[in-house]
């Protein structure tokens, strides 16, 4: 799902995709010999590299074996003298493999404290990384504090780096992510039912096929359930969740188009009550967060319906607005927890992120495609694993 | 909608034009909000970098000296915004037009198809829809049911799961529309089973157009999509829906533009009406406080018929101009969204500070008015100006409509500012007004119009 997001972290770490666990060790220790090789004269470097001229060939094999220990060491002198050479042979390689982080970091520095411009130097390539993976600026932004927070003026051991810079980025990206609880015990220990689940975001995000897919998990897992049609606004809304209920085999609620949203819930939850079904779920109209009629709307559904849940269904491939939804939605009629829809369209992670990180809270699903089973349960260490930082 | 957008470039160019000596370090902070700001617009990465070296390289440019350089930075900033917004396309109608809606789920196919048949039926057109969705559930249902609050001919049919054959059944009755708008189901441009149908349906189909739909939220991913559906299915057009919300839509707009497709219409709201053609000039002109006047005149023009505006122009010549009048207006007004909406589209009213809340009252005073007009006598309505100054009328209508006296006070006020705004320019109704005279009465009504 998140290949291209995984793809350039690992670069920009300056660690080789799949490889991601066995290389750090190695780059450690790349790094240990090229501090020590830094005070022998440049003369030895320069005839070393009038020897073999074809630096940027050399460069290619050694990225592809990795053998031969004198060989690194070459590659690893010529990167700290001469770096406006790099810069070319990047352009020019057919593969760009980007001058990794660390590498970066202890040509700039022999001490190991990082300043603040450096740090922001370094930064500004991740920055970008981020921003291009659909991350919301504001949420980089309070990435790169956390970061900074943790990185500027600490005393790294050149030993180390790589671990400490890694453990920062997974402290601030983790700090960022809310792990969810599990629904399914959620809804069993609640005593006096109905367990009353409901859903809201905005138009065509995907909130019916979300509730189908959610309803047919609690079926399955043995638990009854009704859905409540109070989307009385959109054309066909209410025979498309009755055509959902009708191939899962699960009731729907429902009153005419134009009733009260708010009606239909307490209906649905007091024939709930009546048949002691375990939960309801309630779809609602989509509605524009920029509309305070229809954000009024949602709030007096939410005090009608009294929801032990309210889940804010939204877009993974949404870009910054998604703070701005996540927010508004958030402050009118409080996120509980949040299912993100359409995964399988966007290989970037960046909506993730941006949401959990306004909201503070857990997204509970991702939405991975048409089908009834395509409801993904979402935990941190996924991410983390997603992006190699585990 | 695009107000932080749009200020912060107003600012930028403020900041240039009063910049006297434009240094690195100025330069560099201009960048950078200029890079923050289309960022999170969701333009393109790489996009927002290449146009803000350009803009950088402009700056610091030794040969180019003084106001000379800042005018240069200025049109270079607008040049190059109008280039990643595209070029302008308007789609002429032949003899046989068929428009195909393609787009991810969820994207707004089925409600821009509503919006189109409205927009077209208006300007007398026979339009007529089909729906080809056959996976989402109900979709035909909610096709029929928009279809028919408009009174738009819908072929469906709801047991069929081929589109082809649904396509097939209907072919002779829909040859006798001007306009075929065809639903299709969403699909991701990069799965390909849902692509090779699409293909196939194309073939069949054989549409004019093929018009993308792209919600303005869609972030960095806008460009992978329209790059996909491009090479699948060529499309001829893009129609960004959901601009009413707070995103800027830079990642959809910018998206089409880098894989030359025009973005044709923008969709701004839930009503039929709420669809405005998209023109990248006066988006930018609005994007950066200028207001866009055509985009106001296209709006008068898809709320009232032909017909009735030359009727109106009519009475309006002849200076009459009563409470019939003024309750079309008013309609009208209702027809084409909010205040909001309208006011942004207005030169000098657009940056205007209105508090929260004013506007939604506003709309609900317009509904009185309207109860008010209705409770009217035809002397009142043709001569509105035996109310002033009678006390016992306006307590009759008050009473009879079931609002306060001051309702109808300022409905009397409303009256009388809108009747001088027309005898000062009758140019209005015909939209030939040009942006100085429009900005002039912008400002002379803009202070008494009170909200």
């Amino acid at each position: 799902m998140f290949e291209s997001l995984k793809k350039k972290l690992a670069s920009w770490l300056g660690k080789p995709e799949k490889k991601t666990k066995a290389k750090p060790k190695q780059k450690a220790k790349k790094e240990k010999k090229a501090g020590k090789k830094q005070k022998k004269p440049e003369k030895k470097v320069k005839t070393g590299k009038k020897a073999k001229p074809s630096v940027e060939e050399q460069k290619i094999i050694l990225e592809e074996t990795k053998e031969s220990p004198e060989k690194l060491e070459i590659k690893e002198e010529i990167e700290i003298i001469e770096p406006e050479e790099e810069e070319v042979k990047e352009a020019e390689e057919e593969k760009p493999k980007k001058e990794g982080f660390f590498s970066k970091l202890f040509k700039k520095f022999s001490s190991a404290k990082i300043s603040d411009k450096d740090f922001d130097e370094i930064f500004s390539e991740l920055e970008i990384i981020l921003l291009e993976n659909n991350v919301a600026l504001e949420v980089v932004e309070a990435i790169r504090d956390n970061l900074r927070s943790s990185l500027v003026g600490a005393e790294i051991k050149k030993e180390n780096a790589d671990k400490v810079i890694t453990e920062s980025l997974k402290k601030a990206i983790l700090d960022v992510l809310i792990e969810p609880e599990n629904l399914l015990e959620k809804i069993k220990s609640k005593k006096d039912l109905p367990f009353v689940i409901l859903f809201f975001g905005i138009n065509g995000s995907g909130k019916t096929t979300s509730i189908a897919k959610l309803a047919h998990k609690l079926k399955k897992s043995g638990i009854s359930v009704i859905m409540a049609a109070a989307d009385t606004f959109r054309a066909a809304s209410i025979e498309q969740l009755k055509t959902h209920g009708s191939r899962l085999g699960i009731e729907v609620i429902s009153k005419d188009y134009g009733a009260d949203p708010a009606a239909v819930a307490f209906d649905a939850i007091s024939y709930a009550k009546k048949n002691h079904t375990q939960v309801v779920l309630i779809d609602t109209a989509g509605r524009m967060y920029t509309k305070q009629n229809l954000m009024k709307e949602m709030e007096k559904i939410v005090r009608v319906s009294r929801p032990d849940l309210k889940i804010f269904v939204g877009e993974s491939i949404t870009g910054n607005d998604a703070t701005e939804q996540a927010k508004t939605f958030n402050e009118t009629a409080g996120i509980d927890g949040i299912i993100l829809s359409k995964a399988d369209v966007d290989e970037k992670a960046g909506t993730i992120l941006s949401v959990s990180y306004v909201t503070k809270k857990p997204i509970l699903f991702l939405g991975i495609g048409q089908n009834y089973e395509d409801l993904k349960e979402f935990k941190k260490s996924d991410v983390l694993a997603h992006l190699g930082l585990e | 909608m695009l107000e932080k957008l749009s200020s912060v470039l107003k600012k930028t160019t403020d900041k240039i034009a009063n910049a006297i000596f434009l240094d690195k370090n100025m330069v560099d902070s201009i960048v950078k909000d200029l890079q923050r700001a289309l960022i999170e617009a969701d333009v393109n990465v790489s996009l927002v970098l290449e146009l803000t070296k350009k803009i950088k390289q402009a700056a610091l440019d030794e040969r180019i000296k003084g106001i000379e350089k800042k005018e240069h930075i200025i049109k270079l900033l607008h040049d190059e915004l109008i280039k990643i917004l595209g070029k302008k396309k308007e789609i002429v109608l032949g003899k046989r037009n068929v428009f195909m809606m393609v787009g991810l789920y969820g994207s707004g196919k089925t409600t821009t198809i509503s919006k189109l048949a409205a927009y077209y039926a208006k300007r007398g057109n026979k339009v007529c829809a089909i729906g080809l969705d056959v996976h989402r559930p109900a979709a035909p249902e909610q096709l029929k049911q928009l279809c028919d609050k408009i009174g738009i001919a819908c072929f469906i049919d709801q047991n069929e799961k081929d589109p082809k054959k649904i396509w097939k059944k209907f072919e002779k009755d829909m040859k006798e529309y001007a306009l075929v708008l065809v639903d299709t189901s969403g699909r991701d441009a990069l799965e390909k089973d849902l692509i090779k149908e699409i293909k196939d349906l194309a073939k069949l189909a054989n549409p004019t157009e093929t018009l993308l739909v792209m919600p303005a939220d869609i972030g960095q991913a806008a460009r992978k999509q329209a790059e996909g559906f491009k090479s699948a299915v060529n499309i001829t057009g893009v129609i960004v829906t959901r601009m009413d919300s707070t995103a800027k839509g830079g990642g959809a707009l910018t998206a089409c533009a880098e894989v030359q497709a025009p973005v044709i219409f923008i969709g701004t709201g839930e009503k039929p009406a709420d669809m405005e053609p998209f023109n990248p000039e006066s988006f930018l002109s609005r994007l950066l406080g200028m207001g866009d006047l055509q985009a106001l005149m296209e709006k008068v023009h898809s709320v009232m018929s032909q017909e009735e505006i030359e009727k109106t122009q009519q009475k309006l010549r002849e200076g009459k101009f009563t409470m019939y009048e003024f309750e079309q207006q008013i309609e009208a007004m209702g027809e084409m969204g909010s205040m909001d909406k309208i006011l942004s589209m207005i030169p000098g009213l657009g940056k205007a500070k209105i508090p929260e809340g004013a506007l939604e009252s506003q709309q609900g005073k317009v509904k009185n008015w309207k109860a008010a007009i209705k409770s009217m006598t035809k002397e009142e309505k043709e001569n509105p100006e035996v109310l002033e100054k009678q006390t016992s009328r306006i307590q009759r209508i008050a009473k009879g409509a079931g609002v306060t006296t001051t309702d109808i006070r300022t409905l009397i006020k409303q009256y009388r500012m809108i009747k001088e705004m027309i005898k000062s320019q009758s140019g209005l109704v015909e939209g030939k007004l040009d942006q100085k005279t429009m900005m002039k009465l912008a400002r002379k009504f803009g202070k008494k119009m009170k909200l």
